[in-house]
């Protein structure tokens, strides 16, 4: 069959090209000596923020089209991804160009691969076809197992990206077995042909297996209990800009390709994975949140939340509606935009000679260092969702959408109540955690009188923004309650 | 408007406490006093603007507003009052001058954040009292918790910490039930979180007996009610004194607000089946807070089991579904509010002077500090329930409707009065140790109330006084709202009570004559039915 020259819309491609020519830039920069490195985070900052405003406008003109002979598909779903991925970059680079600064760090590859793995997130959400998504997942992986191991000094860092990468990889070839299996089943790898298939064809046990062996390969990547041990490690030993990022943008990159590939190829098979996912959920919430009480790394304590979180966004992937997905999507723009402000916190209560990681560090905090202290608590109280922050509202449409499908008029879905109840309490028991942080900063005397650093300005202007998108999207959250709404699959 | 501004004034001066906070500790306290003395004035005027005729809400604009808010959900920003909400918004804003005043001199560290903390749960509170949509009453319902979690953690007792972060997560697990309920009803109301709406559905919601449950639990544990009260005497007890005012004064009755606005009226039929359960509990509650209240040696802690008895009372009263009893228990929260919020300032003002809240360290202070005794006696009658006081109103209505309107066994109602006779026991008993017998050197010397002290409580004495003299002031702005709620209760049970509350008509009656009416009809009706 002769190949025909794709018919390709460049413009619509405008966040990945711009991503990847600052990409360039950066490496092209990084070479040159006499450049200050810190304006290296800068060009990554101001490339993101460009990409942003391409996707942003894609958005708000109701993009739906594909490319690439329909590998690639650019709709509004894929687009508040972009959103979510980009505006985690922006947060982590603003975020790490003080943090790099302390020693004498080689930079350049540092935002260079922040980039790559951004790209690779894109292609992640953007994938209508399981082979550009797993390219997608191994150009993000790739790069954050380089992130995580970035400080080659510390043996906590390259411990970290040690483990990572091997448990990383093991996820990576079940994944892709995964996608051999449905091959197998479906004789394709096109998300809407694989979803045209199984409503024409018997569903065959290998298309089970293979639908059981992606959940275990996402399970890694967006940390699942009980696929999740690799997370408290790497958390802990990476840098902590690289702990946030984690937490953060590939996290969200896993959930898109996640409800993307579940809610569209695989909606007639859905009987038999929501059940798991219910569990899948119920477990990880508990899990996190239960395991996060013990804690006395700040660090650690943000890694198990961070899984607990994941256990939250599966009840909008459980839920399998419309209000499912973008109550997920919702989640994790906020959860991101809050997660990075706390680790951004985290930063900024370093001790002038390294960082006061342990809980019991922060006494007394809050009368010494108000503004930081406003900050954290900020981020904890979204992170425990109080209301009148973004992570209340974002819990609260992930409830609804379960709540929606779990009460019917007839019929009542009790694992689904269930879940929306275990949900509800593990709510409870994160403020445990979460507030036993803010108590000791205002409750506790200090034991010890710590040196601090000064605030060093781009991190206290990413967590100035963090700070105002936690509000804004607290008290008036239709800004971004309609284009998570528009954007369904 | 007026109702919104009545909200978000005192919000408004938090803001100011923290541009102006580098003024100085008299300009923070100034600041706090003048706005929640302004907002107290400002919601004089929801009284004078409120027509008592009016089923369910008022429909003046100034006293009713409605506003988009997330259309993509149905919520709106949606507030209104009625003769229910009424009081507890005025007891609100009455208390908190009350409690900036009494805090004036005690706060040593962070006066900026305790103003502001105090400012922001007045505005939580008022929010809660007035929200019509059950989104928004949500938002307020937990934002309140982080105030008030503050202002026990920070400037709380010794065990602070484990007080406040039980507080909060009592609360916490309460209100995750209740946010599930919540949702469950939004579907059932065409996808709205409409208070009015939803009051306004006749029959039953499916699922009403898990909904009734999972509202009933978050307010139980609030009001609070046998067993789900452990919370409440370590959060008393650590609180600071004004914490506890406001605990005690405005918190508790956010459960028993609850019960009145979403539990009865919205799930009767399940209210009628959890009944036999229900009043159980409370009337363990009346006998066992009695009892506890009777042995603490410590005067704060005995205040703290006298409220879990008093609000035994309150939740009997709801419970009784008659139109009597519940019109007792809206007015005794605001009597167990202007008592018991009197008790702990009292209890306040002596461990400022003596430094110990130690029932064995007092005595024979009624010598040294005739003004504080005079005062203390007054408000433990009116705890006690005293006639001619406000506590005898309330819980007279209380029992009368209970047993001659509740549909459960009259037995019940009499195991409850003996809470009475308790309360006379441990109050007077704890009144005679304190103030009675000879003071020693240290209790000899203690100074007696300043006048900053009696402006405190001088108001409160005011208004203790004058609903036990003329109740009708504020029974009669209630009644039709009390009306509606024992309309809907009483749909599903068979009904042959009298219709007391149209006794209660009678304006011009004084309230002695007037429970002295409802008494005989109520004796000559049992007459004519035997």
């Amino acid at each position: 069959m002769p190949s025909e020259i794709p018919d390709i819309n460049w413009s619509l491609l405008m966040p990945q090209l711009v991503i990847v020519s600052t990409l360039l830039i950066v490496l092209v920069f990084d070479m040159i000596d006499s450049i200050s490195k810190k304006t290296l985070g800068w060009m990554t900052i101001v490339g993101a923020v460009i990409a942003l405003w391409a996707s942003i406008n894609l958005l708000q003109a109701g993009t739906d089209q594909t490319q690439f002979n329909d590998m690639f598909r650019i709709d509004s779903y894929s687009l508040f991804f972009n959103i979510i991925f980009l505006v985690s970059t922006i947060l982590v680079a603003l975020i790490s160009i003080s943090y790099l600064g302390k020693g004498d760090k080689k930079q350049g590859p540092y935002y260079l691969l922040i980039l790559l793995a951004t790209l690779g997130m894109m292609l992640m959400a953007a994938g209508n076809e399981l082979i550009i998504i797993f390219l997608g997942l191994e150009l993000m992986s790739l790069s954050l197992y380089v992130l995580a191991g970035y400080f080659r000094e510390s043996p906590a860092s390259s411990e970290a990206g040690m483990k990572y990468l091997l448990l990383g990889a093991f996820a990576s070839a079940f994944f892709l077995y995964g996608i051999a299996l449905i091959y197998g089943a479906a004789g394709t790898t096109s998300i809407p042909g694989i979803a045209e298939k199984l409503t024409t064809e018997s569903q065959s046990p290998l298309l089970l297996a293979g639908t059981f062996l992606l959940i275990v390969g996402f399970g890694f990547k967006v940390a699942i209990v009980p696929f999740h041990q690799w997370a408290p490690d790497v958390y802990e030993g990476a840098p902590t800009t690289i702990a946030a990022f984690i937490s953060a943008g590939p996290k969200a990159a896993g959930f898109a390709a996640f409800i993307r590939i579940f809610m569209e190829a695989l909606p007639d098979i859905q009987s038999e994975w929501t059940g798991v996912i219910v569990l899948l959920a119920m477990l990880t919430m508990t899990v996190g949140n239960v395991i996060a009480i013990a804690q006395t790394n700040i660090k650690r304590m943000l890694a198990y939340s961070s899984i607990a979180h994941a256990g939250y966004v599966l009840i909008g992937l459980a839920a399998a509606n419309d209000d499912g997905t973008s109550s997920a999507m919702l989640y994790l723009l906020v959860y991101c935009v809050m997660n990075i402000g706390a680790f951004g916190a985290v930063i900024l209560a370093r001790t002038a000679d390294g960082e006061s990681l342990t809980i019991s560090d922060y006494a007394g905090l809050g009368f010494r260092k108000p503004l930081l202290s406003g900050f954290l608590t900020l981020m904890l109280l979204s992170l425990a969702g109080f209301p009148l922050t973004a992570g209340f509202f974002g819990k609260f449409y992930i409830f609804k959408s379960a709540v929606q499908a779990a009460v019917q008029p007839d019929v009542v879905n009790t694992w689904l109540v269930t879940l929306v109840i275990v949900g509800a309490i593990n709510t409870a028991i994160s403020a445990f955690y979460y507030l036993r942080v803010v108590v000791t900063m205002y409750m506790r005397e200090p034991e010890e009188e710590l040196e601090f650093n000064s605030y060093p300005s781009p991190l206290v202007i990413g967590l100035v923004l963090a700070a105002i998108g936690v509000l804004l999207i607290g008290i008036l959250p239709s800004l971004l309650l309609n284009p998570a709404q528009n954007a369904v699959l | 408007m007026l109702l919104s501004i009545v909200i978000f004034l005192p919000l408004l001066g938090v803001i100011a406490i923290a541009l102006l906070r580098g003024l100085g500790a008299s300009a923070i306290k100034g600041i706090a006093l003048v706005v929640s003395l302004l907002t107290f004035l400002i919601s004089i005027g929801l009284y004078t603007g409120f027509e008592a005729g009016i089923d369910g809400f008022q429909t003046d604009a100034q006293l009713y507003q409605k506003l988009p808010w997330i259309e993509g959900l149905g919520i709106s920003y949606h507030i209104g009052i009625d003769g229910i909400s009424l009081w507890l918004v005025l007891l609100t804003t009455f208390l908190t001058p009350i409690c900036i005043l009494a805090a004036w001199n005690s706060v040593e560290k962070g006066l900026s954040g305790f103003m502001m903390s105090l400012l922001a749960l007045e505005t939580g509170m008022l929010g809660v009292f007035c929200a019509l949509d059950l989104f928004l009453f949500f938002v307020f319902w937990e934002s309140m918790l982080i105030p008030m979690y503050f202002l026990i953690g920070i400037w709380g007792g010794e065990r602070r910490i484990y007080a406040t972060i039980k507080f909060v997560l009592y609360t916490m697990a309460g209100s995750a039930l209740m946010l599930v309920g919540i949702l469950a009803l939004y579907f059932q109301n065409g996808n709205s979180f409409d208070l009015v709406t939803l009051l306004a559905t006749e029959g039953t919601f499916d699922h009403s007996y898990l909904l009734f449950l999972a509202f009933f639990i978050a307010f139980a544990i609030k009001v609070p009610l046998f067993p789900f009260h452990t919370w409440l005497p370590d959060a008393h007890v650590e609180a600071p004194t004004v914490g506890s005012v406001i605990l005690a004064g405005v918190l508790l009755k956010m459960g028993t607000y609850g019960i009145v606005r979403f539990c009865l009226p919205l799930f009767p039929d399940a209210a009628a089946k959890a009944t036999p359960w229900i009043v159980p509990l409370a009337i363990i509650g009346i006998i066992y807070g009695a009892l506890v209240a009777m042995v603490q040696p410590d005067l704060k802690k005995l205040v703290a089991y006298s409220s879990v008895s008093h609000l035994g009372f309150v939740v009997l009263g709801l419970f009784s579904k008659s139109h009597l009893g519940i019109q007792g228990s809206v007015l005794q929260m605001i009597n167990h509010g202007l008592s018991t919020g009197a008790l702990f300032l009292l209890v306040g003002m002596i461990y400022e002077r003596r430094h110990s809240r130690m029932i064995v360290d007092f005595g024979g202070l009624a010598k040294k500090m005739p003004i504080f005794a005079t005062i203390f006696l007054i408000v433990t009658l009116s705890s006690i329930g005293l006639p001619g006081l406000n506590g005898f109103v309330g819980e007279f209505m209380i029992l009368l409707g209970s047993f001659v309107g509740g549909a459960f066994s009259k037995w019940y109602v009499v195991f409850a009065t003996t809470g009475v006779i308790l309360a006379a026991v441990y109050m007077l008993w704890m009144f005679q140790r304190v103030m009675f017998g000879t003071p020693d050197n240290t209790n000899a010397s203690l100074p007696d109330l300043k006048p900053r002290e009696i402006v405190v409580l001088l108001p409160i004495l005011l208004f203790i006084v004058w609903i036990g003299v003329h109740p009708n002031t504020f029974l009669k702005p209630m009644k039709a709202s009390v009306g509606v709620v024992a309309k809907k209760v009483k749909v599903n049970e068979s009904d042959n009570t009298p219709a007391v509350g149209q006794i209660i008509d009678g304006e011009t009656q004084d309230a002695v004559q007037e429970v002295k009416t409802a008494t005989l009809q109520i004796i000559e009706e049992e007459a004519q039915t035997e």
